[in-house]
């Protein structure tokens, strides 16, 4: 079984090419503009390495946020329109998630996305990774707040986020992530869309 | 000859479209996906909405123009994509979605300028004759554009400011119409008699438009009448307001005909299906001897066969792009 996993939900485009369990090819690449030129090319080089066609894909698992509103487009765009176009199965994870899952040996595990002005995306999850405090966007200092009660965390992000405690880089451990959501039921690619867990600010200015 | 089959993509604004054209002028399939009304409530189009509308709609637009055309992918030569200028985030959508089914189709990509694509709505209706003058009139341009051939542009002159039809949208919130407001304005002028008085913007020898002047004295003019405690009539300002909107943009493309000596004139963009410019450009034109040829309301206003047909003549001409297209919010006309 070959999965094609993509997350550009943040500055950098991680992505990675997993058959049965074993990464045949992948890209973590810093990008700081121009995602929407270099996204598509580098995806590209994947299938060009890994001598794997589009079409012998079996499954995608894309990132669809929370994160960058224009990087989480670009990458829902390119595969919602390829796995709809070529029939493949599709589903989508959160960056939460996968920023979690690629962590180790915690008790609890606070993935962590700069969200500006104060507030942040998050959510809590257990050993098993699940969650205990769903995905959010909300304030960084309720969120250290409710870490008070916690024992054994560690956060993980790439941003410049002050947290007590421990503290780890985000680097996606793309295996473990395919591996554990390779069965996630398929969605119809015409719902495949990016969650945000935030309003515009138009309209937000309206409620 | 082979017939020739391009798939466009035009995601710049608040519509998503898909259109295929055959050879550059007959339209198989064209679907557009407005937004009018979600952007109608912030009064304009708010471009993180329209951005994530273009997500949502780009699939369906794409599976209804091929069943409406009851072609495959296979079927198509080309993939011709508005890449600018526009909304980024929007053009974003559309670039991302034609790059990627070109990629998986091994097709032509081919890059289209959204000025190009109003321009060549012509086409739908005629096949273009050179040399000609090109007025486009929308909510994000004023242009006038000389063309001796095919993708040969030479911009005359453009507006200082404000697009005219970003103009009738801001008189039309004076007014208290609601957004898209220019069409309303177009309605209303009939009804009431230019009896406001207004300065005709930039008079001078240029080519060029300015129109925010125009707009700051409807303003004041709005303002001045509520301070008097006089009530606003309404048709009779945008009667009076078309007057001279529509003269302004009139005057300087009769001047550009009789400097150019070319006798064919084509109007596009969202604006051209004002009826009060047509009514004047043809009144010019009669006078000029020009030819005039202006697209079908349809064709007016944002859409993908305009730029899949731009996309059949530019695909003739072997222009391509790689992967690497980006998206631009503003580039010269190409």
């Amino acid at each position: 079984m070959k999965v094609l996993y993509i997350d550009t939900s943040s500055s950098f485009l991680y992505a990675g090419i997993v058959e049965n369990g074993r990464l045949l090819v992948e890209c973590q690449k810093y990008y700081a503009q121009d995602l929407s030129k270099e996204a598509l090319p580098e995806i590209i080089k994947l299938f060009e390495i890994s001598k794997v066609l589009p079409k012998q894909i079996d499954k995608i698992i894309v990132v669809n946020g929370p994160g960058s509103f224009t990087g989480i487009r670009i990458g829902i765009t390119i595969v919602k329109v390829y796995a709809w176009s070529l029939n493949i199965p599709i589903t989508t994870i959160t960056s939460l998630e996968a920023m979690a899952i690629s962590t180790h040996n915690h008790k609890y595990y606070v993935p962590m996305i700069d969200a500006r002005r104060g507030y942040i995306y998050t959510a809590i999850y257990d050993d098993n990774y699940r969650p205990i405090l769903l995905p959010q966007h909300v304030k960084l200092e309720k969120v250290l707040q409710k870490l008070e009660d916690i024992n054994d965390y560690i956060v993980i992000t790439n941003d410049d986020i002050m947290v007590h405690g421990s503290k780890e880089q985000y680097k996606p451990d793309i295996v473990k992530i395919v591996n554990f959501f390779k069965e996630k039921e398929a969605i119809n690619p015409h719902f495949i869309n990016p969650s945000y867990l935030k309003l515009t600010e138009a309209e937000e200015s309206r409620q | 000859m082979k017939d020739i089959y391009i798939l466009g993509i035009e995601s710049s604004c608040d519509e998503t479209s898909a259109a295929i054209i055959k050879n550059g002028c007959i339209d198989i399939a064209t679907v557009i996906s407005s937004q009018i009304d979600v952007h109608k409530d912030y009064g304009g189009v708010v471009p993180e909405i329209a951005s994530r509308h273009h997500v949502k709609n780009i699939t369906f637009v794409l599976q209804e123009c091929l069943e409406r055309a009851k072609m495959t992918m296979d079927d198509i030569d080309g993939i011709a994509i508005t890449y600018g200028p526009g909304l980024i985030g929007s053009l974003l959508i559309g670039l991302e979605a034609a790059k990627t089914l070109a990629y998986l189709y091994q097709k032509p990509l081919i890059p289209i300028h959204h000025i190009a694509g109003h321009i060549y709505a012509n086409s739908l209706v005629k096949p273009l004759q050179f040399p000609l003058l090109a007025l486009v009139v929308s909510g994000g341009h004023t242009e006038l554009i000389e063309m001796q051939d095919h993708f040969k542009f030479r911009k005359l002159g453009g507006t200082l400011d404000d697009a005219i039809g970003e103009c009738y949208d801001k008189v039309a919130r004076v007014i208290g119409l609601e957004y898209p407001g220019g069409p309303k304005i177009d309605k209303l002028a009939v009804e009431g008699s230019p009896t406001y008085k207004l300065p005709v913007p930039l008079k001078d020898d240029s080519y060029n438009f300015s129109f925010s002047g125009l707009k700051s004295a409807v303003i004041n003019l709005s303002h001045n009448e509520t301070q008097r405690g006089n009530s606003l009539r309404e048709a009779d300002l945008a009667s009076s307001f078309q007057k001279v909107a529509v003269k302004s943009i009139v005057e300087k493309t009769k001047k550009a005909l009789q400097d150019t000596g070319i006798k064919r004139l084509i109007v596009a963009g969202g604006v051209a299906a004002s009826q009060g410019l047509r009514n004047e450009i043809y009144k010019m034109a009669d006078e000029l001897q020009v030819e005039v040829s202006i697209p079908p309301l349809k064709y007016c206003t944002d859409n993908a066969a305009m730029i899949a047909s731009a996309g059949y003549y530019a695909y003739k001409l072997g222009r391509r792009a790689d992967f690497s297209l980006n998206s631009l919010s503003s580039d010269k006309l190409q």
